[in-house]
């Protein structure tokens, strides 16, 4: 289990890879972290992250994309690899499985 | 902010990006500095520079972490071969220029060896007295008068340790003790009863039962719990119980003191030796069960002879207690001195008030408490070792200073290694592990010096230190020192020496080791300031010696012999007197116990004018008895009035009083007059203010009264040859005292010896100030060395061009000699301050003139000069073909 477990924010990060395609990098994630959870994400804690899942193989990474802005230095560009779009939806499934089970009267009642 | 900004583009600070790319690994590295950047230029067109560059940090700070942190390399490296070629590099560096080398160690086993000197040092004073059971609790009394003429004593009277006791139940125990020389405190004839020869001996002292039981001294003989509980009992160390008991067990046996055999003293228990680290030093512990020295002493609140000690219980506070003994001022004091009709009554409700000391701190911060014990000073311990530290900083100085002059010699090296593969960080081990070597061979040198120096230092210092040897915390304390001190010295060198481009560098285009020439004058300046500094310090102090010495102290202290222990003469004082009188080269002859050098007795009394003891308040005055010769054997003069004539029985009631107590009794005419304490006398004369006591104070108001009797026979001699005129008096002495060895002393001995803190002061300053120079010297002469190899070339064209021997030296020593002169413009000014701080502890004293310091700074130039001289001079008078031909 250890190796396929999945934090919450590992699955932020993941997600975001996703969504930006082709231009997934340490910034452009933190700022649609930030911009699609409101929170306040740290950039190291985002980059650990990418280096963990890139380690548990769900991402690769390739060099590239290098802007004046960034003092001429490349953006280190991550993309989802087959394990991580399974892992993804992995833990869609389950979470969707897990919703169904929930009975009904806990969204009706209210009261317990 | 994307558009390409040429002059004004934002940058973060580069340290921290440095310090980024020094740790990150390389995998992310670029990408996440990028992305940083990025961040950065976003702040700053938002933020501003300043918060952006906080920022910026900050992140740099949260990649900190392992996942980001630079992995172990993993090309297979060989660390301890790496190691092995380093050790054996630096070795090699080492034997090929050995003046170098020396000089590095030199100066380096210098300071560290003051180091570990002063550091014995001060571990040995901040280790005073810490080691009594429930050491916590115990504390020593003492007594303040704030106010204008105020002060802080230990004294309290006879019956406060027992009013302590009973009166406040925090006071678990309390116990007395008389440090100083007052009746038989202080120095004694001794004999066993059961033997006739007299010797004698220091460090007695009178003390409670409580007092040992308070301490827990630890006793070899005799049961703790008793041992002073009887009336004329006594303890001795075992160092004397060794010497006059050898090999038994002396508890019950009985000394005679000073031949007075109406009144033996029984040994009622042997003490171990005071450990050197304790304020208290003494061999001989009289009891004070059942002492009265005089009828109703030990009740009356008239006379403060005792020091008190308690142990109080470990709940209580200190700081409250002091606030409660107030009381005890108003039960007992206050109705004693309303009983008396004293003057000063007002004064004690409002400024009298008591303290506790604790025990530990006695040693060092008993500063302005007048306690008669030797103590240190905090203040010292502070000096001294700023000063070490100043001085291994000097040492560091000369590490840092040569190797980074050498830097071109190594600079091939350092190119060359970083072409064939090398990185920085092996240079930086490499120079390290160099600097570590020397650190430790130079920690052996200095090792060796402290063992050779110590017997002279304790000399100095006038303490009894040891190397600790075999204490578990002594090597690896010097080992742990070592390698601090060593990268400290080597940290910078090190980086320099690593920082250079190889392309520079084989191209032969770096510029010699000047880079850093700033930093390396800088370093001279810093060396030499505080070279002259302490040479001032050392001048200004032996100045004051000087003075002390030779000021007119008011007494002729010059072929005085004072003929101690003459107590036991007893009737035959006078005939003993005459006797003398009669050898060849005798003067003159007095007998008193009162002369104006510590180790003589003195006390404490209260004078009035006549009639007035009501009104006024009294002077404290020391009141002398001496016998009619006294003012013409001490070369004493009388102001006015006349001596005292022994023949007129009117003078028993006479007295000569000094300029001080005229001046303090308001006595215009003060012959004539007539001045009281418990008895009346009328004023003879007034004797020339003479110093009685240290130069630290003003002198104080004094009279002297006819006595007779004396423990001290002093002896105004004029000849050219004591030993003659000792012999002679020798042989008088053994015709009256067969059993007792003479014991004399020199009167300007005795004053020279209370000021020995001044002379040990100033040798200390004088060896510091010596060793700060040799270290500076050692560094500049290198120095000196090295920038003439460096000139070489220069110099030989010069030479060859027609410049003068003259105008070559002044090119190379001018530089140096600036230096020194800057220095001297810095150090002056500090020094004229600390000094000047320094002699506002005495009243009389020295002057600091100009002439100290010019002195001082035609001193440390010619030094200076001397030291780069040589170099100088050698490169001036070489053959310029020896230099040139080669290339």
């Amino acid at each position: 289990m250890k190796g396929t477990y999945l934090g919450e924010f590992e699955e932020l990060v993941l997600l975001s890879v996703g969504i930006l395609f082709d231009d997934a990098y340490g910034l452009a994630i933190v700022d649609e972290l930030e911009k699609q959870t409101g929170r306040n994400v740290m950039m190291s804690s985002v980059h650990k992250s990418l280096v963990r899942l890139e380690e548990k193989g769900y991402l690769k990474s390739q060099l590239g994309g290098a802007t004046a802005s960034r003092g001429g230095r490349d953006k280190r560009l991550y993309t989802l690899t087959q394990a991580g779009k399974k892992v993804l939806s992995d833990s869609r499934e389950m979470r969707n499985d897990m919703w169904k089970q929930i009975p009904k009267i806990v969204w009706e009642g209210g009261k317990i | 902010m994307k558009t390409s900004q040429h002059n004004d583009k934002p940058m973060p600070p580069k340290w921290a990006m440095r310090f980024f790319y020094w740790y990150c690994n390389d995998h992310l590295a670029d990408a996440v500095i990028g992305d940083l950047f990025e961040l950065y230029s976003r702040r700053y067109t938002k933020l501003g520079k300043r918060k952006a560059d906080i920022l910026f940090i900050w992140n740099v700070i949260q990649f900190l972490q392992p996942f980001a942190i630079r992995k172990k390399s993993n090309t297979p490296l060989n660390h301890l071969a790496m190691f092995q070629n380093n050790f054996k590099i630096a070795w090699r560096t080492m034997t090929r220029q050995k003046m170098y080398t020396a000089i590095k160690i030199g100066g380096f086993a210098l300071g560290l060896a003051t180091c570990i000197l002063i550091s014995l040092f001060i571990k040995h004073e901040v280790s005073y007295d810490k080691n009594y059971k429930n050491g916590e609790n115990i504390y020593r009394v003492y007594n303040e008068m704030a106010g204008s003429d105020g002060g802080k004593w230990t004294s309290f009277p006879a019956s406060v340790a027992q009013i302590l006791k009973t009166d406040y139940p925090e006071v678990e125990k309390s116990g007395r003790l008389i440090p100083y020389n007052w009746f038989n405190a202080g120095n004694n004839l001794i004999r066993r009863e059961d033997q006739v020869e007299n010797t004698y001996e220091e460090k007695f002292a009178y003390a409670d039962q409580d007092l040992i039981e308070i301490l827990q001294i630890p006793l070899i003989y005799g049961n703790l719990k008793q041992a002073l509980a009887k009336p004329n009992t006594i303890v001795i160390s075992k160092r004397k119980a060794d010497k006059y008991f050898p090999n038994e067990n002396p508890v019950g046996k009985s000394l005679v003191l000073n031949e007075d055999k109406s009144k033996l003293f029984t040994i009622g228990g042997v003490m171990e030796d005071f450990p050197i680290s304790s304020h208290l030093q003494y061999d001989f512990l009289i009891t004070l069960t059942g002492v009265e020295f005089w009828p109703g002493e030990q009740t009356s609140w008239c006379c403060w002879n005792y020091n008190v000690y308690i142990k109080i219980r470990p709940d209580a506070n200190a700081a409250d207690l002091e606030k409660k003994f107030l009381s005890m001022k108003d039960r007992y004091y206050v109705s004693y001195l309303k009983e008396t009709s004293n003057q000063s009554i007002e004064d004690v409700k409002k400024y009298h008030k008591f303290h506790l000391q604790p025990v530990s701190d006695i040693h060092l911060k008993s500063d302005g408490i007048y306690d008669e014990i030797p103590h240190g000073d905090i203040r010292y311990i502070w000096l001294f070792g700023g000063i070490a530290c100043f001085i291994l900083l000097l040492a560091c100085i000369n590490f840092i200073n040569l190797s980074t002059a050498k830097s071109a010699n190594r600079a091939k090296e350092v190119g060359l290694r970083k072409v064939v593969g090398s990185v920085r960080g092996y240079l930086i081990r490499q120079f390290l592990t160099e600097s570590l070597f020397y650190s430790f061979v130079s920690f052996a040198f200095a090792l060796m010096l402290v063992f050779l120096v110590m017997p002279y230092f304790n000399l100095l210092a006038g303490k009894t230190l040891l190397i600790p040897w075999t204490a578990w915390w002594f090597f690896p304390l010097l080992i742990l020192a070592a390698v601090i001190v060593g990268v400290l010295a080597g940290v910078y060198p090190s980086f320099y020496l690593s920082s250079f481009k190889p392309i520079d560098v084989l191209k032969g285009s770096i510029s010699k080791g000047s880079r850093s020439s700033k930093l390396r004058s800088a370093m001279v300046v810093f060396q030499f300031t505080t070279s002259i500094i302490l040479i001032i310090g050392t001048f200004v102090i032996y100045r004051q010696m000087n003075y002390i010495l030779n000021t007119k102290v008011g007494f002729d202290k010059e072929q005085v012999i004072m003929i101690q222990g003459a107590n036991t003469l007893d009737k035959k004082q006078i005939t003993f007197k005459n006797e003398l009188l009669k050898l060849a080269n005798v003067e003159n002859v007095t007998i008193s116990q009162y002369f104006p050098v510590d180790g003589t007795k003195r006390d404490q009394n209260q004078f009035w004018r006549d009639g007035k003891s009501k009104e006024e308040k009294g002077v404290g005055t020391q009141k002398w008895y001496v016998d009619a010769d006294y003012l013409k054997t001490m070369g004493m003069t009388l102001k006015e009035g006349r001596n005292f004539i022994p023949e007129m029985a009117s003078d028993s009631q006479a007295a000569i009083i000094n300029e001080a107590m005229a001046k303090a009794l308001n006595l215009k005419k003060p012959v004539g007059e007539r001045i009281m304490n418990w008895e009346t006398y009328n004023v003879i004369g007034v004797v020339d203010d003479f110093h009685f006591e240290s130069l630290k104070g003003e002198i104080r108001p004094l009279c002297m009264v006819l006595g007779t009797w004396g423990n001290i026979v002093s002896v105004k001699v004029s000849t050219d040859n004591m030993n003659s005129v000792i012999n002679a008096i020798t042989k008088t002495w053994n015709t009256f005292m067969p059993t007792q060895p003479i014991r004399y002393t020199f009167l300007d001995e005795s004053y020279a010896r209370m000021y020995d803190d001044v002379q040990r002061m100033g040798n200390i300053f004088a060896c510091f100030a010596l060793l700060a120079i040799i270290v500076a010297c050692l560094g500049l002469f290198a120095l000196s060395a090295y920038m003439v190899e460096q000139r070489n070339k220069e110099i030989s064209i010069r030479l060859v061009l027609g410049a003068s021997i003259n105008s070559i030296f002044k090119l190379l020593t001018q530089n140096f000699v600036k230096l020194v002169l800057l220095s001297f413009v810095i150090a002056a000014p500090i020094a004229w301050f600390m000094m000047h701080k320094w002699l506002e502890d005495y009243v009389y004293k020295t002057k600091i003139t100009w002439d100290i310091f010019v002195i001082s700074g035609v001193i440390s130039v010619m030094i200076a000069l001397l030291t780069v001289s040589y170099q100088s001079i050698r490169a001036a008078l070489a053959n310029p073909a020896n230099s040139l031909r080669s290339e």
